[in-house]
């Protein structure tokens, strides 16, 4: 064997560089194409119908917003299914026996949770202040609270949860 | 520039390790175990991003991989059909090793290093088979666990520490996995890195004397890369034939299942079997011995000589071992092969598993715990309730039953035609006593026109759409004419002399049936034997048995067959 003719060597290098090539993709792709299958795919299902928030009458005309919290009967996260699930929570208000407003208390700004200071909502991570309509007052987000869809049924109030997107002036749905 | 710049900085080939017996395939062992070392590493990072190690959540999190996720399959078979390759392999290296003579002086650290390795993949294979918490790796664990927990004297607490605890749970999986991908990972890297280390600065053991030292790359490199590709050949062909690992049915505590040692622990399993009431003795001495002989090998054959015709007897002894040890692994697998009450078993097992995965890709596994995904099947409730409240007395196969029959077509057409022509036969109110009663339902008496137009009146009473108004209509004005005298059909007045029909065989209607029988509205205190059940079941309970009622009108033995085993 002419083991030190150069373009022996040259071929012999450029094979074992191409073959391990080879061999380590074929072990690759398949690893990055599932490490990153989550991110494919809707992994936490949220709720496909209105959630029933109970009785219209707990809700009285003119009285300040009350805090309801948002349950999913059913939720798949990953490979469980739990019922029950608590998603978040929506701040509501009647303001005339036929109208009804829910705000999500999810902060638009970072996700924080929003809280009820007697006359105005406050986000306490990055002091963001809301009216009691949602509109934006002070402090850094750049958009009011977002409205949640809601209706009554029956007697019963159905809200509709949705989540947008924080950080950002305009509303879009995650 | 850049290549420069990269030798200059990582200088591969500077002073590259050269090959003192010149170059061979008969070298490659040692790299294509590092390199499926790697593969091990890559795909239980990749399995690690979704595994979950908890006793509730551990089996649905592998049933996710193995069957939603993509290519979860084939990762998940590389890596396990990749841990039995690299004790394949590093089996071949030892046994290589030893024909050579190559853990003779002053080779012998390398040798008890690469012992102590086998050993160690060994419990790496064993500790993640018990991650999947399927029936296969929960009862393999309880029989290792089980084994390790009779050793004398800390028999005791090693099982402790070894399940976390006094029973297998959460802390098992979690110490398991911190052995597994942690612990493990950690001290195969170290050792291995040394036992590399002290190889390379040893070099090779020439197979042959006299031939002059050949530079490690190119050229054993090439063939050490064209063994790789070889061995993941096999391996790949391996997990796409078998569709990569196997997942049995979540972990059951209660359900008997015939646990079988991974395969390379497999000739001790037998060796238990053989030994009888000895074999807590064997399976605490047999590896003892292997290990000791293993060990003890490079200080039994010393001085100088290499060559193997020179070595017999201790050449001989290693092959006998191995020998006994694949005698005894093939004597296990066959003696299961031919074994028709165990295939008969692993059959039912198989059936469960399959049964389990599918209904936890359509529904997910419920957080109260992996086994709790049997529960998830359609009318899972209503017939479990079915077979403990109802089943007694309205099973056609109940040697006891008191009532009607109640089986698929229940209510339907053919069913009511059948009830009407004859209400006291057998499947309907014959064994009642009520049949016997004064009171009891007379065969009405009617053309069969006219039979087949009440049919159709009362078939929608149920809310079915599949009607012929026609005949509805006409039904109607027979059951005003005919039926009246007894029975009502408007909603919440009770019949005259018997039961009310509104909404016969509606959801609603059954639930009222169950919830209170002896109400007037149906058979009355008097005539009904069945207890009511508003107080025995909830609301939930008792509508999920009306609408499994209702489901049963259209269905046939076959789905009800197809709704699986409860």
């Amino acid at each position: 064997m002419a083991d030190n003719d150069p373009d022996r060597r040259k071929f012999l290098k450029a094979a074992t560089c191409a073959v391990g090539t080879g061999v380590g993709l074929m072990v690759a792709v398949p690893v990055i194409r599932l490490v990153v299958d989550p991110a494919t795919r809707t992994t936490v299902t949220g709720p496909t119908e209105p959630l029933d928030l109970g009785n219209v009458d707990r809700f009285r005309v003119g009285a300040p917003p009350r805090r309801v919290e948002v349950i999913a009967p059913m939720v798949k996260d990953g490979w469980t299914s739990a019922r029950d699930v608590v998603l978040g929570a929506a701040w509501i208000r009647r303001t005339e026996p036929t109208k009804i407003e829910a705000l999500s208390a999810v902060c638009p700004h970072l996700g924080c949770a929003i809280g009820w200071e007697g006359k105005d909502f406050l986000c306490p991570c990055h002091d963001s202040r809301f009216s009691v309509t949602g509109e934006k007052q002070s402090g850094p987000s750049e958009r009011g609270l977002d409205p949640l869809p809601v209706e009554v049924r029956n007697g019963r109030l159905q809200l509709t949860w949705v989540r947008y997107k924080p950080g950002s002036a305009t509303r879009e749905q995650v | 520039m850049i290549r420069a710049f990269l030798r200059d900085r990582i200088p591969l080939d500077r002073n590259g390790a050269m090959m003192a017996g010149g170059v061979s395939f008969a070298h490659v062992f040692g790299t294509v175990l590092v390199f499926l070392l790697g593969i091990q590493v890559v795909t239980g990072i990749a399995l690690a991003a979704f595994y979950s190690p908890s006793a509730t959540d551990a089996w649905a999190s592998v049933a996710y991989i193995q069957d939603q996720a993509s290519l979860g399959w084939l990762v998940r078979g590389l890596h396990y059909h990749g841990g039995s390759a690299l004790v394949i392999v590093a089996g071949i290296h030892l046994l290589q090793t030893a024909i050579a003579g190559a853990y003779k002086q002053p080779r012998e650290i390398v040798w008890w290093l690469g012992v102590v390795l086998l050993v160690l993949l060994i419990a790496w294979s064993i500790t993640g088979y018990w991650l999947r918490w399927d029936q296969a790796g929960y009862w393999a664990s309880q029989v290792e666990i089980g084994i390790a927990a009779g050793t004398p004297v800390v028999g005791g607490a090693i099982r402790a520490v070894a399940i976390g605890g006094n029973e297998p749970g959460n802390l098992t999986l979690t110490r398991a996995y911190a052995m597994h991908v942690v612990a493990l990972p950690v001290l195969v890297t170290l050792l291995t890195v040394f036992h590399i280390w002290l190889a390379r600065r040893h070099g090779t053991t020439p197979m042959r004397v006299a031939r002059n030292a050949v530079p490690r790359w190119p050229q054993q490199t090439l063939r050490d890369v064209i063994a790789m590709a070889i061995v993941f050949a096999v391996l790949l062909a391996v997990v796409i034939v078998t569709g990569g690992a196997d997942l049995a049915a979540p972990a059951d505590p209660t359900q008997a299942y015939d646990a079988r040692p991974l395969w390379p622990v497999r000739w001790l399993f037998e060796l238990r079997v053989l030994a009888g009431s000895a074999e807590q003795l064997v399976a605490m001495a047999a590896p003892a011995v292997v290990g000791g002989f293993l060990v003890a090998l490079p200080l039994l054959d010393h001085g100088m000589e290499r060559r193997p015709r020179k070595r017999k007897l201790w050449l001989g002894a290693l092959a006998g071992l191995f020998a006994m040890i694949g005698a005894l692994t093939v004597a296990s697998f066959t003696r299961d092969a031919n074994d028709p009450e165990l295939a008969k078993r692993q059959a039912t097992s198989e059936v469960l598993a399959t049964r389990a995965r599918k209904l936890a890709v359509e529904n997910g596994v419920p957080v109260t715990g992996a086994l709790d995904v049997f529960k998830t099947a359609r009318f899972w409730t209503a017939r479990t309730l079915f077979a403990s409240r109802c089943a007694n007395c309205h099973d056609a196969d109940s040697k006891e039953r008191k009532g009607p029959v109640i089986a698929p077509g229940h209510g339907d057409r053919a069913w009511l035609l059948a009830f009407l022509k004859a209400p006291s036969a057998d499947q309907f109110w014959g064994r009642t006593k009520f049949a016997k009663a004064e009171a009891a339902m007379k065969p009405v008496e009617l053309s069969a026109t006219d039979l087949a137009d009440l049919v159709e009146m009362l078939y929608a009473e149920s809310g079915a759409e599949d009607l012929d108004i026609k005949k509805r209509d006409r039904g109607l004005n027979l059951f005003e004419s005919a039926c009246t005298d007894c029975h009502a059909r408007d909603e919440g007045s009770p019949g005259a002399a018997g039961p009310s029909l509104a909404g016969l065989g509606s959801r609603s209607y059954y639930l009222s049936v169950i919830s209170n029988p002896k109400s007037a509205l149906h058979m009355g205190p008097a005539n009904s034997e069945m207890p009511r059940f508003d107080r025995e079941l909830t609301v939930v309970e008792r509508d999920a048995l009306a609408e499994y009622l209702v489901w049963l009108r259209t269905a046939s033995t076959q789905d009800l067959i197809g709704l699986g085993p409860l």
